[in-house]
């Protein structure tokens, strides 16, 4: 068992996703960076998907009534553990009574902790993970708060490990994403799409697990005022008519009316997780051939079926 | 009715867009992707399937096809489409209080469209619609086409927030937030029926292929 003392910004229980729903409305959710979530489960002896906690932004303070093993990936929180500092990207031995205390991101937006066995809470269509706007999922369908008590599950799994040198992501302030072209880009002007690719946005405080939106350039998305609602990915750049994109994340909308202008490619979606209030974005034009090679690349380190570190995952 | 066959191309890396040229609503459209969507599910080796009113998402697996594979696959489901008439579901009536605070925006239609705020719940609640598709929060419905005099862009900045129930119009759509949520459409009036609620048996109160039907409530219809 783990007892949660602060709840943080806001720390929710996740999983792999729940994907195959989209015609339903129902997003894939899951850990906003998978890849982060990943190898947090990795270092702990999980399976890669196990569910683990997803803090945003920070404050999150747990406390420890049994010894276990844990680790801590993705954005620097300046964790420490009884008020001593410990290392990011890495397993951690805890003692009966001891508490783990994430401080605020410093780099990056989401840290994972992942508990050996993982946590136990009930599904829903056959995922464990949060989806706040609809309260469910997760612990009780809300964010963790002080006075939860999440049960651990004792499934099988092996030691803890250690991230290779060289493998664990260097997380920025500036988030760089590369993007392909997407179906309403033709509409924008020709300054508007140049602007798209050479000018960075800021993160506004409106960007949480559904989306950024995001401030920059004003991007005119053209003549097309009313479009046909009409699907969307995590990762897709719609263009309002204020000219301000809306950058969609896992919880996001599965269909929408703005123009689409970008879509993210997959091999740089686990960095959605990690755009905090604040942070820079910018995009880069990835062309067509180009993407399978990015993606086959990241997944020869790290997806177990390429020959990479993490059994099962893949990006 | 003849329509040209549709546009295939890619959405990313890992999707693929099939998208036909219309302008407005199309039961025609709409009758061949549902089609479409039901045989590519029967075939069980796409990650998501998600049909829109004129187009239909297809997110495959990029560790067993291509893109070229991927996009041969639904050209050739395509070609095998037929255009038998759909499903008819159940029909659903939905109380609504328009206007006042419950329908924000009643006054920018009334506007718009020179009509009075009960012609407006006349022709609106005049018509059965059909549920096209649901999304894109959980159980959002999306209907068939609304009378032209409603028709009205969205609003150019999405609000924060819209609450559960409300009637919406996004140009020639109209449709009903299932929950709480960021949107963009103009809110006429709402409804105080749960359209989803994941602790029920059956969360969703419709699916795709029903048929919606408004019922104007000028009782207070929520506490």
């Amino acid at each position: 068992m783990i007892e949660v003392l602060n709840g943080g910004t806001r720390a929710t229980v996740q999983d792999a996703g729940r994907p195959g729903y989209r015609h339903l409305g129902i997003p894939g959710s899951g850990a906003a960076d998978k890849f982060c979530f990943a190898l947090a489960n990795w270092m702990v002896g999980n399976r890669w998907d196990a569910p683990a906690i997803e803090c945003a932004l920070g404050g999150l303070h747990l406390r420890f009534p049994e010894a276990t093993t844990i680790a801590l990936a993705g954005a620097e929180m300046w964790a420490q553990i009884n008020g001593m500092n410990v290392k990011n990207f890495s397993a951690l031995s805890v003692e009966k009574g001891d508490i783990l205390t994430l401080s605020f991101a410093r780099d990056g937006c989401r840290a994972y902790v992942a508990i050996a066995g993982g946590i136990k809470v009930p599904e829903f269509m056959g995922s464990s993970s949060t989806y706040l706007p609809a309260k469910f999922g997760g612990h009780e369908g809300r964010a963790l708060r002080a006075g939860d008590h999440l049960v651990l599950s004792h499934r099988p799994r092996e030691a803890p490990r250690k991230i290779p040198n060289g493998y664990a992501p260097q997380l920025s302030r500036h988030i760089v994403l590369r993007a392909r072209p997407a179906p309403e880009w033709e509409l924008m002007s020709a300054a508007s799409q140049r602007h798209l690719f050479v000018s960075p946005f800021i993160a506004t405080p409106e960007t949480d697990r559904m989306g950024s939106r995001l401030r920059g350039d004003k991007i005119a998305s053209g003549s097309v005022r009313s479009m046909t609602s009409s699907p969307l990915l995590p990762g897709t750049l719609q263009i309002p008519p204020d000219g301000q994109p809306i950058l969609m994340l896992a919880d996001g909308h599965c269909t929408g009316g703005y123009p689409r202008a970008l879509q993210v490619i997959r091999a740089d979606l686990w960095l959605l997780g990690q755009i905090a209030p604040g942070s820079q974005v910018s995009f880069r034009r990835c062309f067509t051939e180009n993407a399978p090679k990015i993606l086959a690349g990241r997944n020869s380190f790290y997806a177990g079926d390429s020959g990479g570190l993490i059994d099962g995952f893949a990006f | 009715m003849s329509i040209k066959f549709p546009k295939i191309s890619p959405y990313g890396d890992s999707a693929i867009l099939v998208d036909y040229e219309t302008s407005g609503y199309s039961e025609t459209v709409h009758t061949r992707l549902s089609h479409l969507a039901s045989m590519l599910r029967s075939q069980d080796i796409w990650k998501e399937i998600v049909p829109s009113y004129k187009s239909l998402l297809i997110v495959f697996d990029v560790s067993h096809l291509s893109l070229g594979e991927a996009t041969g696959k639904i050209e050739d489901t395509l070609k095998s489409l037929n255009d038998s008439p759909l499903r008819q579901g159940k029909v659903i009536e939905i109380p609504v209080t328009y206007g006042g605070e419950y329908g924000p925006d009643m006054a920018t239609i009334a506007d718009a469209s020179g009509l009075s705020k009960s012609e407006i719940i006349d022709i609106h609640s005049g018509e059965d619609y059909r549920v096209c598709m649901m999304g894109f929060i959980p159980g959002f419905c999306f209907l068939s086409e609304v009378p032209n005099v409603l028709q009205h862009p969205r609003h150019d900045t999405p609000r924060a927030h819209v609450p559960a129930g409300s009637v919406g119009i996004a140009g020639w759509q109209t449709g009903i937030y299932g929950l709480g949520s960021p949107g963009g459409w103009q809110i006429i009036g709402r409804t105080p029926l749960t359209l989803f609620d994941p602790s029920r048996e059956k969360p969703f109160l419709m699916e795709a292929g029903d048929t919606v039907r408004f019922i104007p409530s000028s009782k207070a219809l929520f506490s």
